[in-house]
This record gives C-alpha cells, sequence and structure tokens, in this order.
C-alpha cells in the first residue's frame, strides 16, 4: 500500500472523525481511494484523535483539576473526547479561542453527551460543574446592589448534584479512587463570591432554601414570594429567607 | 542568555517546557542543565523564551514532517533556522513521524494538516523517504537534526517493519542522532504486544543523543502518552538499559501537561535520572 496514500487516509480521518465513522458504516468508500478497508484499525484511529483532543484541552487543566484527574483515575479521557472530537467534526465547528470558552463549550457538550445513569458520569458531571462555578465565581467582581427586596450579595452560582463533589474531591486525592465509595444523594449547593475573589463560599441548601435562592433576582419583594407560594406558607418562608440573610447570601434590603 | 555547552562530558537534565517549568526553575537553579522548548511554542508565544535568561534551551521541533510526502513551507524552515540561531542549540529534535498529508481527494488542492504528528507507515518506501527529507531540511541548519520514535497506537496500513526494524533502518540509512523517546518506545511495545526490555537492546542506541522521559496510561484497550503523570518505573528500567551500553548527550523528562504536576515528584524523578545516568 502506497505511503503517501495510507498517510493521507490517516490524516483526513483524524482531522475529521466523522469521515472514520462514515467508513465504519461504508467500508468500500475506502476502496475509491485504492486502500484495502481491512487494512485500518478505523476505532483506535478514532481513539488517536480522541487523545489529541484531549491534549488541545490541556490548557482547562489550570481550572479543572479535579475534573482531569477523575476522568484519568476512572479511564474516560479517550472516550469522551473522542465523541468530543467527533461532536466538533459533526457540528463544523472549531475549539473556540480561550479556555473560558472551551470550559463552556465543553459542559454544555457533557450535558447532552453524559449517560447519568452510568454512575461515573452523573459523578463527572457533579465535579465539573463545581469546578467551572469555582473556577466562574474566582473571576466576576460583585458590584454592590441597592434595593429594598431581598438580593444576592455578590455571585452566585446554584448547583443540583447527585453526589457531593467535595467527597470526590477527597477520594481523588487518595491512591486509588473507587467510585462506589462515593455516596449518591440529592446535595443542593450555592457557590458564593461574596466579594473575596480568593474566598469563594459552598453553602449546602436544603430544597426550599435552594429553590428560594434560584428565585431571588433582586426585583420579587417577600409579598411576591408568599404569592408565588400560594400564600400558605409565610411563616415557613420567613424563615427561610431569615437563614439566607443570616448567613449572608441575601440582603433582605 | 544562556547556552549549553554541546560537548560538556557529562549527560545533561532537562525539563521540557510547560506551566510548571519557569516557577521550578526559579526555585531549582541548581537542578536542571536546560529547558527543552517546542518550535511551535516559541512561533506563536515567543514570550515563552524567556525562560532563556534562566537556563539554556534545547529546541525540539513538530513541524517538518520527516517521513511524511508533503514537505513543510519555506517560511516555517525559515523560523525553524532562526529559532534555531536565536537559541544556539546544540541540536534539533524533530519527530520520525508525518504531520501533514495529501488531501484524500485529488481535487482538493490543500494538504491535510495536523497539529500533532502520527506515526508513519513503517516501511522500506519510507525510510527511503526519510533519507530524502533529512538531507533536503538538514541543509537548512547548522545544527544536527536528531529524529524521535512515535508512539505506535495503531497498525499503520502497508508498514513491513516493526518499530524496532524501522527506527535502526532509519538511523543505519541517514546516519542520524536519535531522540529515544522511551515512553514512545514502552507504548509501542505495549501495544504491539512486545517485551520492551527485550526489544530496546536491539535498538541503535550508540546512535542515541538524547532521551525522553514521561508518563504512560491504559484507557479504552490502548497505551497513550500522558505527560500529565509521572513515568512508570519500567520506564527508568529502560533508562538503565540505555546507560549501560551509551552514554546519551541529554535526559528530558516531560511533565508538561498539567499545571498541577507535583513539585515533589519532579524533583524525584530528576534525582533519579541523576542517579542512573552518573552510575
Amino acid at each position: 500500500m502506497i505511503a503517501g496514500r495510507v498517510h493521507a487516509i490517516v490524516a483526513a480521518g483524524l482531522e475529521n472523525p466523522e469521515l472514520l465513522a462514515r467508513w465504519q458504516q461504508e467500508p468500500d468508500l475506502l476502496r475509491t481511494y485504492g486502500v484495502d478497508p481491512a487494512a485500518f484499525d478505523l476505532d483506535a484511529i478514532w481513539k488517536f484523535a480522541g487523545l489529541s483532543a484531549k491534549v488541545k484541552h490541556n490548557g482547562l487543566r489550570a481550572e479543572l483539576p479535579l475534573t482531569f484527574r477523575f476522568l484519568n483515575v476512572n479511564g474516560l479521557e479517550i472516550e469522551i473526547f473522542g465523541a468530543y472530537a467527533s461532536h466538533k467534526a459533526r457540528t463544523g465547528t472549531r475549539y473556540a479561542p480561550t479556555t473560558a470558552e472551551r470550559i463552556v463549550e465543553l459542559v454544555d457538550f457533557l450535558r447532552d453527551w453524559l449517560d447519568f445513569r452510568r454512575r461515573e458520569h452523573s459523578q463527572l458531571w457533579d465535579l465539573i460543574r463545581h469546578e467551572t462555578a469555582l473556577a466562574e465565581l474566582r473571576k466576576l467582581t460583585p458590584s454592590p446592589k441597592k434595593c429594598r427586596v431581598p438580593h444576592v450579595v455578590g455571585e452566585i452560582i446554584l448547583h443540583e448534584m447527585n453526589s457531593d463533589p467535595r467527597a470526590i474531591g477527597k477520594l481523588l486525592r487518595e491512591k486509588s479512587f473507587d467510585p462506589e465509595r462515593v455516596q449518591r444523594r440529592v446535595t443542593r449547593f450555592c457557590y458564593w463570591n461574596a466579594g473575596d475573589l480568593d474566598e469563594i463560599c459552598i453553602l449546602e441548601l436544603d430544597e426550599l432554601g435552594f429553590n428560594l435562592l434560584s428565585l431571588v433576582d433582586g426585583k420579587r419583594s417577600l409579598a411576591d414570594f408568599n404569592r408565588l407560594l400560594g400564600g400558605r406558607v409565610s411563616k415557613k418562608l420567613n424563615s427561610a429567607f431569615a437563614e439566607l440573610a443570616a448567613v449572608g447570601v441575601i440582603s433582605l434590603g | 542568555m544562556k547556552y549549553i555547552t554541546a560537548n560538556s562530558g557529562t549527560v545533561a537534565v532537562g525539563l521540557a517546557f510547560g506551566p510548571i517549568v519557569p516557577e521550578f526553575v526559579q526555585a531549582n537553579p541548581d537542578l536542571i542543565d536546560y529547558v527543552e522548548i517546542p518550535f511551535e511554542q516559541l512561533r506563536h508565544t515567543p514570550e515563552a523564551g524567556a525562560i532563556q535568561e534562566t537556563v539554556p534551551v534545547i529546541l525540539h521541533c513538530a513541524s517538518m514532517s520527516v517521513a511524511g510526502f508533503v514537505p513543510p513551507g519555506q517560511r516555517t524552515l525559515k523560523a525553524i533556522e532562526r529559532e534555531a540561531e536565536r537559541t544556539r542549540t546544540p541540536w534539533i529534535g524533530e519527530h520520525l513521524a508525518f504531520i501533514t498529508a495529501d488531501p484524500i481527494e485529488d481535487n482538493d488542492a490543500k494538504p491535510t494538516s495536523l497539529t500533532y504528528t502520527v506515526c508513519p507507515q513503517m516501511s522500506e518506501e519510507t525510510v527511503e523517504r526519510v533519507a530524502s527529507n533529512l538531507a533536503s531540511l538538514q541543509q537548512h541548519f547548522d545544527v544536527p537534526l536528531i529524529l524521535e520514535n512515535s508512539p505506535q497506537y495503531f497498525d499503520v496500513p502497508g508498514s513491513s517493519l516493526s518499530m524496532v526494524d524501522f527506527v535502526s533502518a532509519v538511523a543505519e540509512r541517514c546516519g542520524v542522532g536519535l531522540l529515544l523517546d522511551l515512553t514512545h518506545f514502552l507504548i509501542s511495545m505495549v501495544n504491539t504486544k512486545k517485551d520492551p526490555l527485550n526489544e530496546i537492546d536491539r535498538l541503535p542506541l550508540e546512535q542515541v543523543v538524547e532521551v525522553h522521559i514521561s508518563g504512560m496510561n491504559v484507557q479504552s484497550g490502548i497505551a497513550w502518552d500522558d505527560h500529565a503523570s509521572p513515568a512508570p518505573p519500567v520506564v527508568f528500567d529502560l533508562l538503565e538499559r540505555v546507560v549501560k551500553r551509551v552514554r546519551p548527550k541529554a535526559v528530558t523528562l516531560e511533565y508538561n501537561w498539567s499545571p498541577q504536576f507535583p513539585e515533589s515528584m519532579l524533583v524525584k524523578h530528576v534525582d533519579r535520572v541523576h542517579e542512573i545516568v552518573r552510575c
């Protein structure tokens, strides 16, 4: 088989992994290039495209260290970045130029691609949102807000998780990682930057506190909240707001 | 600016340039002898070259497609020439691989250019091609080009030689110096189910100028290069095997993918290399 032709086919497949998928479905397409389809290990070439996509995301490691460690110890890097490379080829889009944009795009991809019935996928989803929230808040400078209605002090990001990513992080720092040791439970987190970029707080909330905080927009008054919740929970509502205010994450005006 | 002395007689130990290196070099000024920087990094982020104010530099390259059939552009070659002169690198390490290939459709005039190197077809045809490419490329530089073995992740169709036989054939045909990447070598042996400790002895080790060391991981049934994790012990066993036969001029640790690579581990591995090469 002529070397130049072989190189051309391998390079085309690596550059556009969608071609590899097409050749896998229709091997005879490769014959039109004068080569024997059986000689090409298309699956391994696809995985190599995954490695190169992973390497192109090394710049994200500073902000997502636990996510990358998790991918590595669970042997998910090639599978995920291979799928991501194929997705990019399919949509005809390039990787974003900045680290921040690449993180957003990767999270968007994972949201659609991950199979949340798989334990490690669910844990990965929790972990990447955890680290992304921390990274995002470290960059925001909260502006003081003046109003007479409940409003967030600083900047917050809310995530509902199926595990506690802090516990995953702790286990990842151990010599070997066993995903089964991560307790599966719904946890609700508020990542909070009150104004000090070096100190991002993580508040674990109950369901009511989480939902209230997700509705606090600096426009709705306490009365609006009461109405929203059917007007029958004012006592519970008031004490939930008082608790959030006592922590300092909201001000009641 | 600091410059490396090519024939100092001792084995120099260095690091591949990466996010942890500038700080590490500042904190440990006497621990390493040089930093290896890819030409591509200097081309796109010239400020990386400032490291040479602290430590000498060896130039690495992934742009010349030595084992390919599409030659690099003149502008790229001129730019490599300039960096070689500016850094006063004692040699230029280039991959025994291709990075550019002809388009698959004949009517598509533009070659396919990748941003990473790929193991070529390992055949007599490619050996001859490497010989002619090397003869032409070497004319551009006052310092020798040395060739780095690729990691073999899959069987390249039409290959008639094993990795060891291919590297040996290129070394013999071209008389070129080798950059022996021990992790690439190990990966190739694992993926082709060969015993690395036996196969290493079949390489023309007397032509090895520089050695590379990095991590490896196995995922989805294949062994992969991993510059974010420490080299496994067998890589150091291989280094011991190499230095029993030959003294390379330099050994480079490539831990350049992650800003979290532990400094203590880096120090430990630099010390381990010093220990082996001084034996």
